[in-house]
């Protein structure tokens, strides 16, 4: 990722909107993922997903806070300063599978939330503005929450996988 | 011939005009209509010719009447030939009997066999020697002159005929022109001309059936047409064209049918009544377009100028041969609408109706023309206005549970339209629930299959859906087109003694099978007559079961068109 | 007529998506969102025409009007509705084999026309929705389809170069893995004037998980965009397939145009009296 973008956000209204973004798209993004495993006919993931979309808009709702009477600058969607495709903290459709399992639904979610993280840092790191950079240290510190939080699910999955059985049916044809 | 025509000149009159090359046989056709109209009579016009682009044989049919005209005759009483090249082409749509007369020019040579051997007096009348006589004379010119004579039109109204025809090609050709007709009504010698019509003040109409088509779709509110150009339907679109546009609307040239049919499907979701034309191969290409306006439950109408078929076909001639693709070429199960207009003034109605019933009843509509009404040029009495309240059942201020295909008393759902705040729908070709959304449901599917029939089915289409006429044992059943001959027929047989009914059907689908059988009560002998090969009519009929097991089926093929002799033969030599 | 500031997820119809896990075509889905959202468009104001394929679902998933019609004719349903009602936004969507393959002749004739439509394609280069078979844009020697067991044979049909040949005025290429550059292009597709093409590569995860290598090989399109299509046609030909960004585009005057009414029904029926 390049570090440079991170560092240009030189204002507490600036970079409210991209952690504003940020938490809405990964709320959003769950819930999503969620929808889409349980039409799938994966409830384990599902609703896995669905518990990340509800603590994601939890997270909203404390960025929210911090924005009150803030008047927060209309950024065009291309124009937010992280260079992953998404929002760092949501993850990627393609990197779904009908098939996988709470413990690849885990990572994933733990890989976005440590690059949430990481942009959180970068900001608090190389930001022009102090208030930019104390605002951003404090965000990542809630992250970390957040990351301890799934680090600890993973370490409690049983890894009972009986060798990824895999689908024995052909796909189907709706039309 | 001529103490016939003169006893005749007051009620009906058979004119051919044949010529090659530039001759000017269809100018000729056009400027004894237009002289007819304006001595007061009725008439029909139609038009054959040979495969060339230019300088072919063509031939000019007319019929001039006292009486509205809707079919040809069995014979033709004047055939006027310009010159003889390639006519014999034409010989079986010129009929002549011992009665008749032929009008040629010496300079072209002999009367063909195909003509000379019916028995019809030949005189000569040198066309050709008259005209180069005058400036820039023109021998058709000579020819209308004496034809108009021999038709026992006055000479004012053959001037008159020609300058308003040649209006657009400059005074010297104008002047020129009826110099020759005069010399043409001179040398024709003819009767005293026919005394001044009383109806000639009254107001009388020249207009085609694709014309009418066109018209009956204004009428009916079309304001976009998608077109693609097939014989013989392209008149329609391009009448529509430019008067489309006045009047605030849209014709789209389209690539294919196959964009046609979809076009007119989109601008109708949109809000906007839309059309089209095509033929038999074109209605062909459009049969998934129209399954989808009928399971979107979008309004569309298609006109369907008939011509000759299968496939290729022969695109310039009529025939009743698409009511089967027209009745039952979707495939599943898609009822929808089949309306054929009887007679060219019947295109107006029969098309705005199918429009409004369209609009109305949310499905496809195909109107069934031919090409012997669509090419027809006739003059008529103007066709009425019909007061008709059927509207597109709209939803104009839905609210958060609105659901577009709702299931209602009379099976029609309100209808929002893009614009339309918390009415969206996305319409789908799939089978829906009643919120549109795609479902594959047994009770989704028979729910929507039988709101779709109900909707249709249960609407009281009210008189229109025939013409009938008269009482009698003996019943004639035909459809569209034919129902000219089977008219004029049914007169002569009453004329002989018989007691006749007729019922001309212009509602096809859905079948008014309760009224159909109840018109048909008391009957004991039933012939159904129509213009195609299989009997499509006739076997339709008796799928639906309203048919007697004895009735008897006159079914000819094109391209010659029906004529009432032939009907009444079949009958009569019938028993 | 909504007046409160639309969020990408108000133009959500909340019905779920039956795409695969892991499929492309959810990012050109968001995108549309964002980019309807980003230009304020009113909902009701939206029409989202579709033909058939998975891609062609989108209509059902887009709180707008819409209509899912046949395959092949997305083009002509819009072209219809847009002349009737040219005040809407009119989106088109579907994939390469209902573009390109059955819709071809619609597809080069939307693009003569310069109608003012949005023309989305997700090509994954091939038929999902049938089970895998190859479509248009597969190369010729993929041979995983049963009903082309050695590969097609065929060559390529090449979407950007017949669009710039056909007269498209706007012709893009986006990636679902680049949601930005896809948002954004959308955004520059919806508001030029006149026809957009917009080709978007879209993975497919069921029938072509080879496509993951798409994203290492896609690059930006070298110097785009163009405004004059012979330079153009030289470096979409020589691009190879992957190059993102607005290819060319180029400001015509947009069709049909609009002809004020200047007569009445009575009028034009006095003109059959004889």
């Amino acid at each position: 990722m390049n570090d440079m973008l991170a560092g240009e956000i030189s204002s507490v209204a600036e970079f409210l909107a991209h952690a504003l973004e940020m938490e809405v798209e990964s709320a959003e993004r769950y819930r999503e993922l969620a929808d889409n495993m349980e039409v799938h006919n994966n409830p384990q993931v599902a609703t896995l997903f669905r518990r990340l979309a509800v603590e994601g808009d939890a997270h909203v709702e404390q960025v929210t806070r911090r924005c009150a009477s803030i008047e927060l600058p209309n950024i065009a969607p291309w124009a937010f300063k992280w260079t992953s495709p998404d929002g760092p903290e949501s993850p990627a459709m393609e990197d779904l599978h009908y098939l996988m399992s709470r413990r690849q639904a885990l990572e994933l979610a733990l890989h976005n939330e440590v690059r949430g993280l990481a942009f959180y840092i970068q900001v608090a790191d190389r930001s022009l503005d102090a208030e930019v950079r104390q605002l951003a240290g404090e965000m990542a510190r809630e992250e970390h929450a957040h990351v301890a939080m799934l680090e600890n699910l993973l370490r409690r999955e049983v890894d009972n996988e009986l060798a990824s059985p895999g689908d024995l049916d052909p796909p189907n044809m709706p039309e | 011939m001529k103490g016939e025509m003169g006893e005749k000149r007051n009620t009906d009159i058979s004119v051919a005009i044949t010529g090659s090359g530039g001759s000017g046989a269809v100018t000729a056709g056009l400027i004894l209509l237009d002289a007819a109209a304006r001595a007061g009579l009725y008439g029909l016009m139609m038009r054959s010719y040979g495969p060339q682009i230019r300088g072919g044989e063509s031939a000019s049919l007319l019929r001039f009447s006292s009486r509205p005209v809707a079919c040809m005759d069995d014979h033709v009483d004047l055939l006027v030939g310009l010159d003889w090249r390639n006519a014999g082409r034409f010989a079986q749509e010129i009929p002549l009997t011992s009665a008749s007369l032929v009008l040629s020019d010496p300079a072209a040579g002999a009367v063909p066999t195909s003509f000379a051997a019916s028995g019809a007096e030949i005189r000569e009348l040198a066309f050709k020697a008259h005209a180069e006589g005058v400036a820039k004379g023109r021998l058709n010119m000579v020819a209308v002159g004496a034809a108009g004579a021999l038709c026992g039109l006055a000479q004012g109204v053959i001037d008159a005929a020609v300058r308003k025809t040649l209006a657009g090609k400059g005074s010297e050709v104008v002047e020129q022109a009826v110099v020759c007709a005069s010399i043409g009504y001179e040398q024709a010698g003819a009767a005293d001309p026919a005394p001044d019509s009383t109806s000639k003040s009254a107001e009388r109409w020249n207009i085609s059936g694709n014309e009418a088509c066109g018209l009956g779709g204004l009428r009916g509110g079309v304001r976009f047409v998608a077109a693609y150009p097939i014989t013989p339907a392209s008149d329609i679109l391009e009448w529509l064209a430019p008067r489309l546009e006045r009047l605030g609307g849209s014709l789209v040239q389209a690539e294919d049918e196959l964009a046609s049919v979809n076009m007119i499907i989109g601008a109708s979701y949109g809000g906007v009544p839309a059309m089209t034309a095509t033929s038999g191969p074109g209605l062909s290409l459009m049969q998934e377009g129209l399954g989808l306006a009928v399971a979107s439950e979008t309004p569309v109408v298609v006109i369907n100028v008939t011509r000759g078929g299968p496939s290729t076909g022969i695109p310039t001639k009529s025939e009743q041969s698409d009511l089967n693709i027209a009745v039952n070429g979707m495939h599943g199960d898609a009822p929808h609408l089949v309306l054929a207009p009887l007679n060219v003034p019947d295109c107006v109605f029969t098309t705005q109706w199918a429009i409004r019933l369209a609009e109305h009843l949310q499905t496809a509509a195909i109107v069934l023309s031919d090409q012997s009404l669509g090419q027809a040029r006739t003059v008529i009495d103007p066709p009425g206005e019909r007061e008709m309240p059927l509207e597109r059942v709209a939803e104009p201020s839905p609210q958060a549970d609105y659901r577009r295909y709702a299931l209602t008393g009379d099976d029609i759902s309100p209808m929002t339209l893009p614009g339309i705040a918390h009415g969206m729908y996305t319409a789908d070709g799939l089978e829906h629930d009643e919120l549109g959304i795609p479902s594959s449901l047994a009770a989704d599917h028979h729910r929507q299959l039988n709101k779709r029939r109900d909707k249709i089915n249960a609407f009281d289409f009210g008189a229109d859906w025939a013409e009938l006429q008269g009482d009698g044992a003996l019943c004639l059943i035909c459809w569209g087109s034919a129902s000219g001959a089977v008219f004029e027929a049914g007169a002569r047989l009453r004329a002989q003694g018989m007691s006749v009914r007729v019922i001309a059907l212009r509602l096809l689908a859905p079948l008014r099978c309760d009224a159909l059988t109840q018109a048909l009560a008391d009957v004991e002998c039933t012939w159904v007559v129509e213009q195609n090969h299989s009997g499509q009519l006739y076997h339709y009929l008796k799928s639906q079961g309203v048919l007697a097991d004895d009735a008897h089926l006159l079914a000819r093929p094109g391209p010659i068109p029906l004529r009432p002799g032939e009907i009444v033969n079949a009958i009569t030599e019938n028993g | 007529m909504t007046t409160v500031a639309l969020k990408a997820k108000d133009y959500k119809s909340g019905v779920k998506p039956i795409w695969c896990p892991g499929c492309g075509h959810f990012a050109v889905f968001a995108a549309i969102t964002r980019a309807l959202a980003y230009l304020e468009l009113p909902k009701e104001r939206v029409a989202m025409i579709s033909g058939i394929g998975c891609s062609s679902r989108l209509p059902a998933y887009v709180d707008s009007y819409g209509f899912h019609g046949l395959h092949g004719r997305a083009l002509p349903l819009a072209t219809g509705l847009k002349v009737a009602r040219p005040e809407l936004n009119v989106l088109v969507a579907g994939g390469d084999g209902d573009g390109f393959s059955i819709g071809g002749n619609h597809f080069l004739h939307a693009c003569r026309r310069n109608i003012d439509l949005t023309y989305i394609v997700m090509d994954n280069r091939v038929y999902g929705m049938t089970k895998g078979q190859a479509s248009p844009t597969t190369a010729p020697d993929w041979a995983k389809s049963k009903m082309t067991p050695h590969g097609t044979g065929v060559r390529r049909f090449q979407p950007a170069a017949i669009a710039l040949s056909a007269g498209a005025t706007f012709i893009a290429r986006g990636y679902s893995g680049d949601p930005k550059g896809l948002t954004h292009m959308l955004v520059e597709a919806i508001t030029h004037p006149g026809f957009s093409f917009l080709h978007v590569l879209s993975p497919c995860i069921t029938f072509r998980p080879d496509q993951r290598s798409w994203k290492t090989g896609v690059h930006a399109f070298a110097e785009g965009p163009f405004e004059e299509p012979v330079e153009a046609a030289r470096e979409i030909h020589a691009d190879d397939g992957l190059g993102l960004g607005v290819l060319y585009a180029e400001k015509l005057p947009v069709w049909p145009p609009h002809i004020k009414p200047s007569g009445s029904l009575a009028e034009v029926e006095r003109e059959f009296l004889t």
